[in-house]
């Protein structure tokens, strides 16, 4: 108890306990870690570009992109194989990642410098993307017509009809280029953090290609929001909405 | 002739590791050369603040005056630096003096950064050599080796690279970049090299290597310029390969 007649205002007294040491063989925050890294690049990556490639079926019309839905929606286990490689990855790498965000004190404010806006927009368009991501899930796979089991005919139509408003769309564009960046900063992370790329030369000439990858899905997802766009009412198959 | 040129300092002070902060301002005359350690030497030698208010002396820590040491770090301006290299001419007046935020407090700029001799005693950051007889001369290092050491060999222990770091908090109890970069300096020692194994679990602990976020401060920040992402990559490599092999072969 401090004395009454001390000088020292104590009325808002706070001792900082001051950062840990390293728990030295203690945790498993080690294996989350860096499976949440790698979550990021298989499954979750390599279903981002491949789901990028497919969609951009659309840019050569209903039919061309309607089979394509066809082919993925009569893969064999096709609900075991969107739960274990897209839906738990997602659902792990999002979590977490929130995690990950809460933990770190961004400073760009005291430290404006590259790397350190790179880490502060890696949380960001994380947080967009994931955003997105559950939105495009549930009203393209969970809500409206199901495409599975031979709804396919009608997937060029569910999104034709979602890309009327504008609205629409412009979150489309956000939510490709979060995406993108956050994937393609995370394959230069992955490379920095699992030592792939030790040298400093070396991480400098990968994050060229890691920008050109960004911009390369980037690229490839607003051609294909395009195709849509530009496809007239004429060619579309009427949906019915919920 | 007296020097015209005066330099307003802004120190942030704090009487014990529980009170409150408060505010100083101080007027120096300017001398040619003179540095944040030198500022702080000229208040003790009249503390009297800018308002002529007597006060008492700010607290600091200091030692070498020629950053070598590693003791004099505090925010100036904002920013992780060394007083003692901190020329008061390349500095934005006022200039202000702050404790580093992630230590605690002893009092006014002097903190605790003993956190940093615990996580190096962690990760066994030493070459083991104690024994009761003579081990004799150890393996002979290439001048590629040396290279490759020195520059790591440079660390101050001064923490800029932690108080910078966005990962290092309370929250995640990160290791910080300074005591990565002696684990690769002690794993690429031959005779060091015995406790690679060791060092490389001790990183995989909570707190361990997996909370870095790459943002890069601590390279940038480092003022003896020590090659702390590089280090960060190859340990991190050191490290998945420990924890393949301890998955896949033991």
């Amino acid at each position: 108890m401090a004395s009454s007649a001390s000088s020292i205002d104590t009325s808002s007294a706070r001792i900082k306990p001051g950062v840990a040491p390293l728990r030295a063989g203690q945790g498993y925050s080690f294996v989350l870690r860096r499976l949440h890294s790698l979550s990021g690049i298989v499954p979750i990556g390599a279903f981002l570009i491949e789901h990028f490639i497919s969609n951009s079926e659309a840019t050569k019309g209903v039919q061309a992109y309607n089979d394509q839905v066809k082919f993925l929606t009569n893969l064999p286990f096709v609900h075991v194989l969107e739960w274990v490689f897209i839906f738990l990855p997602l659902l792990y790498h999002g979590i977490y990642g929130l995690y990950i965000w809460y933990k770190g004190d961004s400073n760009v404010g005291e430290y404006p410098w590259m790397g350190n806006w790179l880490y502060t927009s890696q949380r960001w368009t994380g947080i967009i993307a994931f955003i997105y991501i559950a939105y495009h899930v549930i009203d393209l796979r969970f809500l409206g017509v199901h495409l599975m089991g031979g709804g396919y005919q009608n997937a060029f139509s569910k999104v034709w009809f979602d890309f009327q408003s504008p609205w629409v769309i412009a979150f489309y564009v956000i939510g490709i280029v979060a995406a993108s960046w956050h994937f393609a900063y995370g394959v230069w992370l992955f490379a920095a953090k699992w030592g792939f790329t030790t040298g400093d030369n070396a991480r400098r000439k990968f994050g060229y290609v890691c920008v050109a990858l960004a911009i390369m899905l980037i690229g490839i997802g607003l051609w294909t929001i395009t195709g849509f766009v530009q496809t007239p009412a004429s060619q579309v198959p009427y949906v019915e909405h919920d | 002739m007296a020097n015209s040129k005066s330099v307003i300092l802004k120190i942030k002070r704090q009487q014990t590791p529980e009170s409150k902060p408060y505010w100083e301002e101080f007027e120096l005359s300017y001398r040619p050369g003179m540095n944040v350690t030198s500022a702080l030497m000229d208040i003790a030698a009249k503390p009297v603040t800018r308002q002529g208010k007597p006060t008492t002396p700010v607290t600091y820590d200091s030692n070498c005056l020629e950053e070598i040491c590693g003791s004099c770090a505090m925010l100036i301006n904002g920013q992780a630096k060394m007083a003692c290299s901190a020329l008061i001419a390349n500095l934005k007046q006022p200039i202000t003096l702050e404790p580093f935020t992630k230590f605690p407090i002893i009092r006014d700029l002097a903190v605790d950064r003993s956190v940093l001799f615990e996580n190096l005693k962690r990760v066994k950051a030493w070459v083991p050599v104690d024994g009761t007889y003579d081990l004799g001369c150890g393996p002979r290092q290439s001048s590629e080796m040396q290279e490759e050491a020195y520059p790591l060999s440079n660390c101050i222990s001064c923490t800029c690279c932690m108080e910078a770091c966005p990962q290092f908090n309370d929250k995640t109890g990160f290791v910080g970049a300074a005591t990565i970069a002696q684990v690769r300096l002690f794993n690429s020692h031959p005779t060091g090299s015995a406790l690679k194994k060791e060092r490389l679990k001790a990183l995989m602990g909570d707190g361990g290597i997996q909370e870095c976020g790459y943002a890069q401060n601590c390279v940038e920040i480092c003022p003896k310029e020590l090659p702390l992402t590089k280090s960060i990559a190859a340990v991190g490599g050191q490290v998945m390969w420990q924890a393949i092999k301890d998955l896949f072969r033991t």
